[in-house]
């Protein structure tokens, strides 16, 4: 540093050796902050690693393929599984996605279209409003309008309250990836003459389908993780069995609105559900099934993601023809 | 003319053998514009002669006018009665600085200005003597006749030959035979069959920007259209590419009528048959307005108005 003495340097080579200074702080500035930031993103993994190998390793132990395929057995005898849990949360998930999914689209599509009008800033609230509102006053709520109505627990109610819950984000990442479709495309579709609601439907929810199966997978994985408003609603059905159901109904001649009938009329469990009421329970089999349940519905979440990501890539290569 | 002919563009006379400026010109008409220099629009129709003139749907020679037109956003004025004939089988230019309102008047021509908010016009546009702006018109009815070919290709997330049976489809077209025709027919007169024909039902947006670009414009062909809009079609595309589109537009015009939008002087120069000069009146309300209207060669070489010839040198803009 010293061998420049003040006087020999004319103005731009002190501009020059500042500037040599800054950059080497800038340097070292830029790695402490690297690794600063590195440390940090590990920190932020290590929860979600630390979760899923705990539930893999205190669920693994007693992970059967029995597990999956029997009914639970009595307190005492040894094995049995989860397979009405199971069932019960494929058919809470799939009824809350079928009743929720068609009318959010269209209030998507509406908002995304009229997104200045009253109805569509008052959609784009109420979906902001509704995802914020606690999942157990959903699952009062939908206690106080359908089981108080029909006099029992049942699946139906259940997957409306399912419904009500995944509603507001299926709504609104759908509304924003119509958004993002480019406007172009839209015009091109219109300048052929074609209606707009041709448009939307062939053309723009084509383009967007992507992240609207995102937005709805993001929403059935959440539904199928919800616990305090199957409290209210689906309340646990340890004698669940669809096999027998249905078996039962072709036996007796039922038609398959019978038989549906019979499916969501029913109290029903859930894998969340069944995992927290094992968890309860004094007896260390049940503790040891209620990780196994966990262990479940992460691979039943995970094999839903997966199988979504390889469709949608497959659908993505075949429109980019890679 | 012949000055022109041979001082202006070289390749333009060997690439376009078949222009043949002299005989395209109605002199008559040019002549009184001529006379009256102080006008600001159009030899073809006079400002005076506005009210009183429509062409007879018999007469072929026009397949679109535009009659006294002004639009308007909301209370900003967009466009100020601007009036233009547009000659079938012929390509027609229009060209400006940016803002001017070029492509507000070509979207006007298919109605797609319907789509934004606010939006009034007044004035006519007439196609084959009817005018679109009537009420109780079918917008569908008029995008079908008049397609349009935009400035970023535009294929949609389906394959090629979806793209194209797109529009059939829309108006009812079924028949697989005949969806197969039309297919074939519209992607050779975009000359692009040759390099898909093995690969129709590959994704439309695998190909490359220009074949992209020819894709729209066979997908704007196969509804059969009598005018076909373009928006800068090459303006997002390379000289190769440009230059089929360009020389693409040639063969469709023998049956098509075009209306291009562009921004490269050149390229309104080679491939238009006339020119269209916009200009914003001033620059605080910046309504776009028709400056100079007429046959390509003499809006370039021999400009009627002061600001065409600086515009048209480069001198501004």
């Amino acid at each position: 540093m010293t061998q420049f003495s003040q006087s020999r340097l004319d103005s731009i080579d002190i501009a020059f050796y500042h500037t040599r200074l800054s950059y080497n702080r800038r340097k070292i500035t830029n790695q402490i902050m690297l690794i600063f930031t590195g440390i940090l993103t590990s920190l932020a993994l290590l929860p979600l690693v630390w979760i899923i190998s705990y539930v893999v390793y205190k669920g693994g132990q007693y992970l059967s393929l029995d597990f999956f395929t029997q009914m639970p057995k009595p307190l005492g005898m040894e094995g049995g599984g989860v397979l009405h849990a199971i069932e019960g949360t494929i058919i809470l998930t799939v009824l809350g996605g079928v009743i929720a999914i068609p009318p959010a689209l269209l209030a998507a599509i509406y908002a995304a279209y009229h997104s200045n009008t009253i109805l569509g800033i008052a959609v784009r609230f109420g979906t902001d409003v509704l995802s914020g509102v606690p999942s157990i006053i959903v699952g009062l709520f939908v206690y106080a309008l359908v089981v108080k109505n029909q006099g029992h627990y049942s699946a139906l109610a259940g997957g409306i309250a399912l419904a009500i819950i995944i509603f507001p984000t299926i709504v609104r990442t759908t509304e924003e990836m119509i958004k993002l479709t480019p406007r172009t495309l839209r015009e091109g579709s219109l300048a052929l003459g074609a209606p707009e609601w041709k448009t939307t439907l062939s053309v723009t929810l084509v383009a967007a389908a992507n992240g609207i199966v995102t937005g709805i997978l993001l929403g059935l994985a959440r539904a199928s993780g919800e616990t305090a408003p199957l409290l209210f609603t689906a309340l646990g059905n340890e004698n669940y069995e669809i096999g027998k159901i249905i078996s039962s109904g072709v036996a007796n001649r039922q038609g398959l609105l019978a038989i549906l009938n019979r499916i969501f009329e029913q109290p029903v469990d859930s894998l969340p559900l069944t995992l927290w009421k094992y968890a309860q329970q004094p007896y260390p089999e049940r503790i040891s099934q209620s990780w196994a349940a966990a262990l479940v519905l992460m691979i039943l979440i995970l094999v839903l993601n997966i199988a979504t990501r390889i469709w949608l890539q497959r659908r993505m290569s075949r429109l980019q023809g890679r | 003319m012949d000055m022109f002919l041979d001082t202006f563009l070289l390749d333009f006379q060997n690439r376009n053998s078949h222009h043949n400026f002299p005989s395209l010109i109605d002199y008559s008409v040019t002549e009184t514009a001529e006379e009256d220099k102080t006008k600001k629009v159009s030899f073809l129709v006079p400002a005076s002669q506005i009210d009183s003139f429509t062409p007879s749907p018999q007469d072929t020679k026009y397949k679109a006018s535009i009659l006294n037109f002004s639009l308007f956003y909301g209370k900003f004025q967009a466009l100020r009665n601007i009036s233009m004939d547009i000659m079938a089988n012929k390509i027609t230019a229009i060209i400006g600085p940016s803002g001017c309102g070029k492509s507000t008047l070509l979207r006007s021509l298919n109605r797609m200005n319907d789509l934004v908010p606010n939006i009034r016009i007044q004035g006519q546009i007439l196609l084959e003597g009817e005018n679109i702006y009537a009420p109780g018109v079918d917008i569908v009815g008029v995008r079908r006749r008049v397609g349009m070919v935009f400035q970023r290709p535009n294929p949609f997330p389906k394959s090629i030959y979806d793209n194209i049976a797109y529009g059939p489809r829309l108006y009812g077209m079924r028949r697989r035979a005949l969806l197969d025709e039309i297919v074939e027919r519209s992607l050779q007169q975009a000359a692009l069959w040759d390099e898909v024909k093995d690969k129709l039902h590959h994704s439309g947006m695998a190909l490359s920007g220009g074949q992209q670009q020819r894709l729209c414009i066979a997908r704007a062909l196969a509804v059969q259209p009598e005018m076909i809009l373009m928006d800068e079609p090459a303006s997002a595309l390379d000289p190769v590419a440009t230059l089929k589109i360009e020389e693409l537009m040639q063969s469709l015009k023998s049956e098509y009528t075009i209306v291009i939008v562009t921004h490269n002087m050149q390229q309104a120069a080679r491939v238009s048959d006339y020119t269209a000069f916009m200009m914003i009146d001033n620059p605080q309300n910046r309504t776009g307005v028709l400056v100079e209207y007429g046959p390509t060669a003499q809006v370039f070489t021999n400009p009627q108005n002061k600001q065409t010839e600086d515009y048209v040198t480069g001198r501004f803009g």
